[in-house]
């Protein structure tokens, strides 16, 4: 078999829209991520990159379209009831580090980390998944029984990411890793994203600070009022024009 | 004055009441529910237990037993009833409070119905003797209703601190929305919560029968004084639901002791309007250490 064949489509969205109340914010939007492959979302705040991570997850204010996960239908027409249906689409293989790390403030960061290993299969893993994890964050590894509402920014967007990496996911949304981070840090927290190893599995990084990814995802997708807009691959490097908002 | 029935009184009621406090923090912490509907679960696991001891024999393991499944029961039925059908749509935390209210309403009025006004009296649980610890004299009842009290309680706790079921509930405790995002159902969870608390009001139910009685309303006053506790406490908290327990539980013995029972709920008003104006997040407020949010 040749790598071209392997190349599986782990995200296929069709015509979606997505927003809250009244507000459309994605507007009949295609997106497709291969396996193995990094992809940047860039655009300006506002535009729907969030939007669209948590329409992926059934977490928008109300949705329409259709959203394959690894060949199953995920996406709903649905116009309330936000995570109604979050934890299916988990357990078919999403997990989603969200913005602003939604962490569990009580919980220690081994607690953390086993609760991001939720479907049977990584539950069983988790001690090995565990110890993967503190070697791509290795700060981590001091502060295990420490609960996570005593630590600093940068040490709980690691958790945050930390959860997520536990999980059994064939597509990893990142949204905003580098967000309210000092610059080193922020592109230490990118660092170690870069290093985690994708097997099968797609990762998405929403970021403002197209900087930051030029030259170390596998292509850079731009994103413009609810629109995908401009693409840009390793081997045609993106044209500043394509991306500008 | 007798000062060991003060303390004697202040250890039971703090536990009974601790149980039921806990049971409320659980729930609206995880679910953002307030259990309205928690005095009635309260009852109904009395006539199940009074039922059990009829039917089935006034054997200890059997009355607690009837209890404390039927205020798990109780606690399922509440769920499917106010909890799934409107959880996830607008205004759901005043529609669930409207809505278990009125289960409590029409649930005390079945009761009513189906077993008279009359107040029914459990078989004795825990024997009739009495020891002195330290010069406090506890009779059997007291110290059976403290000790089963701490100890279901201290197992639940360990079983929501070392289970994964524990983890998925704490998880969501903490943040519904992350849960979810983990692979947590909530409805899944939903049941396991209302079924635990629910199965912590028949325990209370039991143990306070041992002094009082079982009537259509009698979980009334219980409810508001565990919804009490669990607001001195802070909302979802455990140990500060603990803490209230206790100082509630001595309010209440010295308050009844010193100037009557009419008293009891003035007292114990004034005293959490004074935690509250000092502490606004409770006691909770005090312990925490972590940084919210």
């Amino acid at each position: 078999m040749t790598a071209q064949s392997e190349r599986r489509e782990v995200l296929r969205v069709d015509g979606l829209s997505a927003g809250w109340g009244p507000m459309r914010v994605i507007h009949d939007l295609d997106l497709n991520v291969y396996s193995g492959e990094r992809v940047g979302l860039v655009g300006l705040n506002g535009h729907g990159k969030s939007t669209l991570f948590l329409a992926i997850a059934g977490l928008s204010g109300w949705q329409r379209g259709s959203i394959l996960l690894d060949g199953h239908e995920v996406g709903r027409t649905r116009s309330q009831g936000p995570g109604r249906y979050t934890h299916l689409v988990v357990r078919r293989g999403l997990a989603l580090m969200p913005q602003g790390d939604e962490i569990f403030h009580g919980l220690t960061v081994e607690e953390h980390l086993d609760s991001g290993a939720f479907t049977p299969r990584a539950w069983k893993e988790r001690g090995e998944r565990k110890k993967r994890i503190l070697k791509i964050f290795p700060p981590l590894a001091a502060l295990m029984k420490t609960p996570v509402g005593r630590l600093s920014g940068g040490e709980r967007r690691m958790v945050s990411l930390g959860r997520g990496l536990m999980a059994d996911a064939s597509l990893f949304l990142v949204d905003e890793p580098s967000l309210g981070l000092a610059p080193k840090i922020g592109k230490s927290v990118i660092a170690a994203l870069m290093a985690v190893e994708l097997g099968g599995s797609a990762m998405v990084i929403a970021e403002q600070n197209v900087g930051l990814l030029q030259g170390r995802v596998d292509r850079i997708i731009g994103m413009h009022a609810g629109k995908l807009k401009g693409e840009a691959s390793v081997a045609s490097p993106l044209s500043s024009k394509g991306l500008a908002a | 004055m007798n000062w060991s029935f003060v303390i004697a009184n202040a250890i039971t009621l703090a536990c009974i009441y601790g149980t039921l406090a806990i049971g409320i923090s659980l729930t609206w912490s995880s679910l953002g529910l307030i259990n309205m509907a928690y005095g009635f679960i309260f009852a109904l696991s009395g006539y199940g237990a009074w039922l059990a001891s009829q039917h089935i024999g006034p054997y200890t393991p059997v009355v607690m037993t009837a209890g404390i499944l039927t205020g798990a029961v109780g606690g399922v039925f509440v769920n499917a009833l106010a909890f799934i059908p409107i959880h996830d749509k607008p205004n759901y935390q005043l529609r669930g409070l409207i809505a278990t209210l009125a289960i409590s309403l029409v649930g005390n009025q079945v009761l009513l119905w189906n077993f008279g006004p009359r107040a029914k009296s459990l078989p004795q649980l825990f024997g009739a003797g009495s020891v002195s610890i330290f010069g406090v004299v506890m009779t059997a009842d007291k110290i059976g209703a403290s000790l089963s009290a701490v100890v279901l309680l201290t197992l639940v706790l360990m079983w929501m601190r070392s289970s994964r079921r524990g983890l998925e509930i704490r998880a969501m405790m903490m943040n519904p929305h992350a849960a979810s995002l983990v692979g947590i159902g909530v409805r899944q969870t939903s049941f396991s919560v209302m079924a635990l608390t629910g199965g912590l009001a028949g325990l209370a139910s039991v143990l306070l029968a041992q002094t009082y009685y079982v009537s259509p309303f009698s979980g009334i006053t219980p409810m508001v004084k565990g919804l009490s506790i669990a607001l001195m406490g802070g909302l979802g908290s455990v140990p500060g639901a603990v803490i209230g327990a206790v100082i509630l539980g001595i309010n209440e013995a010295f308050t009844s002791t010193l100037l009557g029972g009419q008293y009891v709920l003035i007292t114990q008003f004034l005293l959490i309007i004074l935690i509250l104006l000092i502490r606004p997040r409770g006691i909770a407020g005090i312990l925490d250490k972590a940084r919210e949010a």
